[in-house]
């Protein structure tokens, strides 16, 4: 079957299985190796990525249901050249990141709660990241830099509509 | 899958596309977060599969003053958004706003989390059970309505024929309750759950999810506490009766034994019973 999508803002065609996992079409199709397959089954948002601005598990989602989609993938939020998600250069900043398995999808899963969740309160971020495992930094160092942008942008006035992906 | 042969994928349209792709053999295919476990189980993926979420009729919710009515193909957090602050849905927003995690919510299905056979764990189950939900199901007969007992209980062999299209509620609940118990907060499935709501005579209905292998009401708990005085909503005489009239059989699992889940039970119920008292429609008492 072929589906064709957005992948990072590029139309992208697949003739292919329409039952195959999202995630893997993204790392070993299209090398968009920031994506990680880790448990596959939902539980550890290493996969996670934007389908249609919502951050959503792309082990679980065959390619099928993506058909007409946009897709974002941590590739598509900053290629690293340019600069960094304000959710990312807080991460930098206050050192989160450890071994950085979990990374990509904390990120994917925090930079769409913080467009939308502007005035989130720190057990409202705990509850945005129950389906992001990380086991090297702990949990506070990541919640205290969400903390701090959300912070940083409601000073700066950017809010108003959220912080922007 | 044979090698060579090629998956079909139907993304229906209309339930009638739906049905047709269904009488030719293919399997439903709601949000995926059951089905594409499937391997994980060592079950092959359906070789053709309907896909429901292009159905607009099955993808929103009727919110009106008598009763609710919510497509098959509702995620978990449209349901909380459009229920959200409506008296008497307390518990079945809580359901879907606590169940899994918030990544699974915003794909996993109403229909999806009803269908999954063999899943004991769904919170939606027994949240739908104390609201006496209907569940419209089309069937190759044409449609069919049927109590959500009934639906559960029978839904092996309800479902090589149907699909489930919408849930129907009536508006007739004054406060509900959803307590759930997993071992840790990460999105694990729940080890038991309690689901309670008082209705307009104030009677009182419980369902249990994840003891049993299928949810079901607590009928022996809600009779001695209807003989009781209405005051009998007090968490710790309640969780006494439920302590009395524990006739569930816990099934052994992975996250916890059969005997563990049934045992947990008056606590829950004393936790519900609280949280019932906390909302605004039981202030009468
Ligand atoms: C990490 C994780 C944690 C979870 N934790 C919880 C939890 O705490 N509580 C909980 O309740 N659940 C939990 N679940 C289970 C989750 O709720 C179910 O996977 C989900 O509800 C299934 O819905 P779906 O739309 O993804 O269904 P699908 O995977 O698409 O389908 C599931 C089954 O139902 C059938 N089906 C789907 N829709 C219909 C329909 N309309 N008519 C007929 N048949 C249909 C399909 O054919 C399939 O057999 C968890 C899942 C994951 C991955
Ligand atoms: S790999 Fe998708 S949630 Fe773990
Ligand atoms: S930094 Fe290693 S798992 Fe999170």
């Amino acid at each position: 079957m072929v589906v064709t999508f957005q992948l990072n803002g590029e139309d992208c065609r697949l003739d292919g299985d329409p039952m195959t996992p999202l995630v893997d079409i993204l790392r070993q199709e299209r090398f968009l190796t920031g994506t990680k397959a880790v448990c596959r089954e939902g539980f550890c948002g290493a996969c996670m990525v934007h389908v249609d601005d919502e951050a959503v598990p792309s082990c679980l989602k065959p390619i099928g249901l993506v058909q007409g989609c946009a897709v974002t993938t941590i590739e598509g939020l900053s290629s690293g050249n340019q600069a960094l998600h304000p959710l990312q250069a807080n991460f930098e900043a206050a050192d989160a990141v450890q071994c950085g398995m979990c990374f990509p999808g904390m990120v994917m899963s925090l930079s769409a709660f913080v467009r939308d969740n502007p005035h989130a309160s720190r057990p409202e971020i705990k509850a945005a990241m129950v389906g992001n495992i990380c086991r090297c930094t702990g949990y506070e160092r990541i919640v205290d830099a969400v903390a701090d942008c959300l912070d940083q942008a409601r000073k700066a006035g950017q809010l108003a509509g959220g912080i922007h992906v | 899958m044979a090698p060579g042969v090629e998956r079909s994928f139907t993304a229906a349209s209309t339930i009638e596309e739906a049905l047709a792709a269904r009488r030719q053999g293919a399997s439903v295919l709601a949000g995926g977060t059951w089905m594409m476990r499937d391997p994980r189980r060592g079950v092959d993926l359906p070789e053709a599969v309907v896909a429901l979420h292009r159905i607009p009729a099955l993808s929103k919710v009727e919110v009106e003053p008598d009763h609710v009515v919510i497509g098959a193909a509702v995620t978990h957090a449209a349901l909380g958004r459009a229920l959200r602050g409506s008296a008497g849905f307390e518990g079945l927003v809580a359901a879907a706003e606590g169940a899994a995690n918030p990544g699974i919510r915003r794909v996993a299905t109403v229909g999806g989390n009803l269908c999954a056979l063999d899943f004991a764990a769904a919170d939606l189950a027994p949240a739908l059970l104390v609201c006496e939900a209907t569940v419209e199901l089309q069937t190759f007969e044409g449609p069919r309505l049927l109590g959500i007992s009934d639906f559960l209980k029978d839904r092996h062999a309800l479902l090589t024929e149907a699909i489930v299209t919408r849930i129907h509620l009536r508006r007739d609940l004054i406060a509900s309750a959803h307590i759930r118990l997993p071992l840790r907060q990460a999105g694990d499935y729940p080890v038991a759950i309690v689901s309670l709501a008082v209705d307009r005579n104030k009677r009182c209905r419980i369902a249990v999810g994840s003891v049993e292998p299928v949810a079901r009401r607590w009928t022996a708990l809600e009779q001695a506490m209807a003989a009781g005085p209405a005051s009998a909503l007090d968490p710790q005489r309640v969780a006494e009766l439920a302590l009395e009239h524990n006739d569930f059989q816990g099934r052994d699992g992975k996250e916890a034994d059969g005997w563990y889940r049934r045992q947990v039970l008056p606590p829950l119920v004393k936790r519900g019973v609280a949280a019932l008292l906390s909302t605004e429609g039981v202030a009468w008492l």
